[in-house]
């Protein structure tokens, strides 16, 4: 069963890694955000399988505690001005 | 393998493929809004049937207690994260065009 | 087949991350780079679940992804406004002297390797496990609250010392700036939206419910102060962005004492200890626990005040608007 959660765990693994083309292309931030959104949750999902497959129940508050602090990150995004794309270069 | 593990395998694998559905329509969507749309939905969607695969391999309640929890605030924040970024970035679009 | 596939999500990882490293510094657009260390926080908590490190990856999830990530959003944003002269396209430093740097740098790496490798392998009882065999007699039942709260108490003490040093420090780089200017956020002149009160309204009970939680917990698993202070820290962050929290020019006694409580209480029971003939810090085995308890609970607010305030890079905080107004 570990083999099973591990394997399912490299998926997710290069599954972000696939969403870091888009950090790369863009065009704009918001779309790097949004691949960010996909990061933070397959973290969480990597988490809750690795917890299983380690038997570390304490990673299940790791995972509680990046679902809940991941709108900050969006809140400090949006505060951005509305011409930070055409500023970044 | 248990009826449970063997559940919990299939659950794993179907959450699994919403994730890759989601970052296929994060790569290959037009536009920024519906690349939201696919983040948005498609990742929780399958971060809930990981989730729940989780508890139904730990066979306990008060685990399944704490996935939902995670899972719900999770959901919580993609909609607050999801509404924040939509409005920021019409936002923007009407500062080029206006 | 598990071993397998262990070796090979390590090897993937540990790839990513060194990839995301790079690309952090060479990057030619400084948001991606911010993205991309943001990214590579959330890797590394993953990294420390895979070396069994369950603190750090709290440690990691609270500050790496949370305040950091505000932390370099907010800077840039600064940036982007250009209330500070925004720098030419970040490129890599070149230093006149590379090769010698390299030579050095090299040569204290080979000295370091030699060292650790000429260490013989102890054959007696190690630190470690020593430790392990006295937990049964600390008051509480994970390994490394023991050793922050009791074995090693004297180091947290020093260490709170350290952060309170960081943000006098950084209140005196400050100088006499005033707070920032209240159009600082929102700056499309739209106002709030009715969802951000909502959100904040809804997440700051859960947020201190968790931080309570992880402090509680600390005792016998993942948490304690640091990780709860963090996690409130993060929350103080949430505040601050959306202008529940201001910055302020002064900080009043509350918050000074905030500030100090953490060493305060540390010191006190040290003092204490030793005032009944017991080393300092030895804590009576019958009121060990809730010792532990009473300083980590003052740690914990000692720990999150100063993140905020250098968060808001300001000596004081102050209650900002508290509801929706035009």
């Amino acid at each position: 069963m570990t083999a099973v959660a591990l394997g399912m765990a490299t998926f997710l693994l290069l599954n972000l890694a696939a969403g870091l083309l888009r950090v790369y292309r863009g065009p704009s931030g918001a779309d790097r955000i949004i691949a960010a959104q996909l990061f933070g949750t397959t973290t969480v999902a990597m988490l809750a399988l690795l917890a299983t497959v380690t038997a570390q129940p304490g990673l299940f508050d790791v995972a509680l505690v990046f679902v809940l602090l991941a709108t900050v990150l969006t809140v400090a995004f949006v505060r951005l001005p509305s011409r930070s794309q055409e500023r970044e270069q | 393998m248990s009826f449970l593990t063997g559940a919990a395998a299939l659950l794993w694998v179907l959450g699994g493929f919403f994730f890759l559905s989601g970052t296929v329509g994060l790569l290959r969507f037009p536009d920024t809004l519906s690349r939201l749309h696919a983040v948005t939905k498609a990742d929780n969607l399958g971060l809930g049937l990981i989730l729940l695969g989780v508890a139904v391999h730990g066979a306990s309640v008060v685990l399944a207690a704490k996935l939902l929890l995670i899972w719900m605030l999770a959901l919580l924040a993609a909609s607050f994260s999801a509404h924040l970024v939509a409005r920021s970035h019409l936002r923007d679009e009407a500062s080029r065009d206006g | 087949m598990a071993e397998l596939l262990g070796w090979v999500f390590d090897a993937l990882l540990a790839l990513a991350l060194l990839l995301l490293a790079a690309r952090v510094v060479f990057s030619p657009r400084l948001f991606e780079s911010i993205v991309l260390f943001i990214v590579f926080g959330l890797l590394m908590a993953i990294a420390w679940a895979r070396l069994a490190a369950p603190h750090l990856a709290l440690a990691e999830a609270a500050i790496g992804a949370g305040i950091t990530g505000a932390l370099l959003l907010s800077t840039f944003r600064e940036l982007v406004i250009g209330r500070t002269p925004s720098p030419e396209a970040p490129r890599v430093l070149v230093y006149r002297w590379h090769g010698l740097m390299a030579l050095l740098a090299g040569g204290l790496f080979a000295v370091l390797g030699w060292a650790l490798l000429s260490i013989d392998v102890p054959t007696g009882p190690v630190a470690g496990e020593q430790a392990m065999a006295l937990l049964a007699r600390t008051a509480v039942d994970d390994a490394v609250t023991a050793v922050l709260l009791d074995f090693r108490a004297y180091d947290t003490l020093l260490e709170m010392g350290v952060l309170l040093l960081a943000v006098l420090g950084a209140r005196a780089a400050l100088g006499s700036q005033g707070p920032a200017s209240s159009d600082d956020l929102w700056t499309d002149g739209e106002g709030d939206t009715p969802m951000v009160g909502a959100l904040v309204g809804m997440l700051s009970p859960l947020i201190i419910i968790m931080a309570g939680y992880l402090l509680w917990a600390g005792a016998y698993g993942p948490g304690g102060a640091f990780q709860a202070g963090a996690v409130l820290a993060a929350l103080g962050v949430l505040l601050r962005l959306t202008g529940r929290i201001v910055p302020a020019p002064r900080a009043g006694v509350v918050q000074r004492g905030v500030l100090v409580i953490g060493m305060g209480v540390f010191t006190l029971a040290g003092l204490l200890t030793l005032a009944t003939g017991r080393a300092f810090l030895q804590y009576p085995e019958s009121l060990a626990y809730p010792m532990i308890l009473l300083i980590e609970v003052a740690l914990t607010l000692s720990i999150a005040l100063p993140l905020v305030l250098l968060f808001s890079g300001s000596a004081g905080i102050a209650a900002g608007r508290s509801q929706h107004s035009p």
